[in-house]
């Protein structure tokens, strides 16, 4: 890493240019970003981004990761859209002595409510309704901040990023319990669990919201906002 | 190749110098408070023996009953596969190849790979596809679900607890203990970690 000092001039000189030329970022001071250096996203290693590649991993090196807002946007807007047969459709059937129930996300919260057992209606209330709505939300308004004055300060918005990425897999809960049901529960004739297509519908949001998450570059938060300061 | 001085935060971008440091510290980021890595005492070893242990009881976790369920003396008994295999059945084949995925592929693809990049590190070998085997287990780590598959285990079992006898089975055990010893292994065997072995063996 201890490159000499005229080549990291050089870059940051090249940098510049490259900013005034094509009006991208100014990059805060203090960032690796700001001296040309290209945080590899794959193993960490910090290379001058001219290179290219990464020298230890050979993965495609970038400053920040080219459009990302695009790409985040894209994917929240898709897994908004599939939210909605998501809850729409039953997520199960239960099928007992041939008389069919069928049951959808909000409806299986109700069921647990109404016997009696709140702690486990607020597990999957918060995996199946809260957090991938919250989510959601807090996806397209990051993707938002990004671009404008938010009345959050930077750490807040990094931390509320953290914790969507960090929550975001914990919405498969009702996935598996959907995929045990109907292993276990099939007596033919007496009891049988079927899965229903809001299961696959509700599967796609959590992939997508996840997918979502990971592509957004967190450190476009802090490019943008340190500027309007 | 020369050991890296300085890391840029993952979160803000932020330089930072890395400090001499203590077995179980976590290096924090100064300017956004994110954790960037924990050190542990043996890491190799660690990595080695507890990977080996979950991927054992993952193996187990396939090869014996995991539930059964009795409702007035009609017994249904389940094996993991099976949360994957009835939904592809019921022509749920989206949902039942993200299950078996999650739940159980890239855990063993995981643990399997990590080992077969560690053991010959551990013996001063050459590592084959040190670099691939790296980029693969970075690409891996945040599909695997094995904590969630618990935990939704657990709720559809307080689901029909009323509606039938359960028995829990061999295999559902083996599944938590290879669930533990899994977040242990990813722990200790974190990216940074993970490639400065790779950085060895390359050497
Ligand atoms: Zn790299
Ligand atoms: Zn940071």
């Amino acid at each position: 890493m201890r490159n000499d000092k005229a080549k990291v001039a050089s870059d940051i000189a090249a940098q510049k240019k490259a900013n005034t030329l094509t009006q991208h970022f100014q990059y805060p001071p203090g960032t690796a970003a700001f001296e040309g250096l290209a945080n590899c996203r794959s193993c960490q290693l910090l290379s001058d981004v001219n290179v290219g590649n990464c020298p230890r991993c050979n993965d495609t090196l970038y400053l920040r990761s080219p459009n990302s807002i695009q790409r985040t946007l894209a994917l929240i807007i898709t897994a908004i859209l599939l939210y909605i047969p998501a809850n729409i459709y039953p997520i199960m059937n239960t099928v007992l002595f041939n008389d069919k129930t069928a049951s959808t996300i909000v409806g299986g919260v109700v069921l647990f409510v109404e016997s009696g057992s709140y702690f486990i209606a607020a597990v999957i209330f918060a995996a199946s309704v809260l957090i991938p709505i919250a989510k959601m939300l807090i996806i397209l308004w990051l993707c938002y901040a990004t671009s404008r004055q938010s009345h959050l300060s930077r750490p807040e918005l990094s931390r509320l990023y953290r914790a969507t990425e960090f929550i975001g897999k914990w919405s498969m809960i009702d996935i598996f319990v959907v995929a045990i049901l109907v292993a276990l529960v099939h007596i033919t004739g007496i009891m049988v669990v079927e899965p229903g297509t809001a299961a696959q519908a509700f599967a796609g949001v959590v992939i997508l919201t996840m997918i979502a998450a990971h592509q957004f570059d967190a450190r476009l938060i802090w490019d943008k906002q340190k500027n309007n300061e | 190749m020369e050991t890296q001085s300085k890391i840029a935060c993952h979160d803000c971008d932020c330089l930072i110098m890395l400090p001499e440091m203590q077995i179980n510290q976590t290096l924090v980021c100064p300017s956004c408070s994110s954790k960037q890595f924990t050190t542990y005492n043996r890491p190799l070893d660690y990595s080695i023996s507890y990977g080996l242990s979950s991927l054992i009881l993952l193996v187990m976790a396939n090869s014996f009953p995991f539930l059964s369920f009795d409702v007035q003396g009609q017994i249904r008994t389940i094996t993991l596969i099976q949360a994957s295999n009835d939904l592809f059945i019921q022509d749920f084949v989206f949902l039942a190849v993200l299950v078996y995925i999650f739940v159980l592929l890239l855990p063993m693809a995981y643990l399997s790979l990590l080992l077969i990049l560690l053991i010959p590190i551990k013996f001063g070998l050459k590592s084959f596809f040190a670099v691939s085997i790296g980029r693969l287990i970075g690409y891996f780590r945040p599909w695997i679900m094995a904590e969630v598959f618990i935990v939704g285990v657990l709720i559809a079992l307080i689901k029909v607890i009323d509606l039938a006898d359960i028995i829990v089975g061999f295999s559902f055990w083996a599944y938590i203990g290879f669930a533990i010893l899994f977040t242990l292994t990813a722990n200790i065997s974190n990216r940074h970690q993970l490639w400065y072995w790779i950085d060895r063996a390359k050497r």
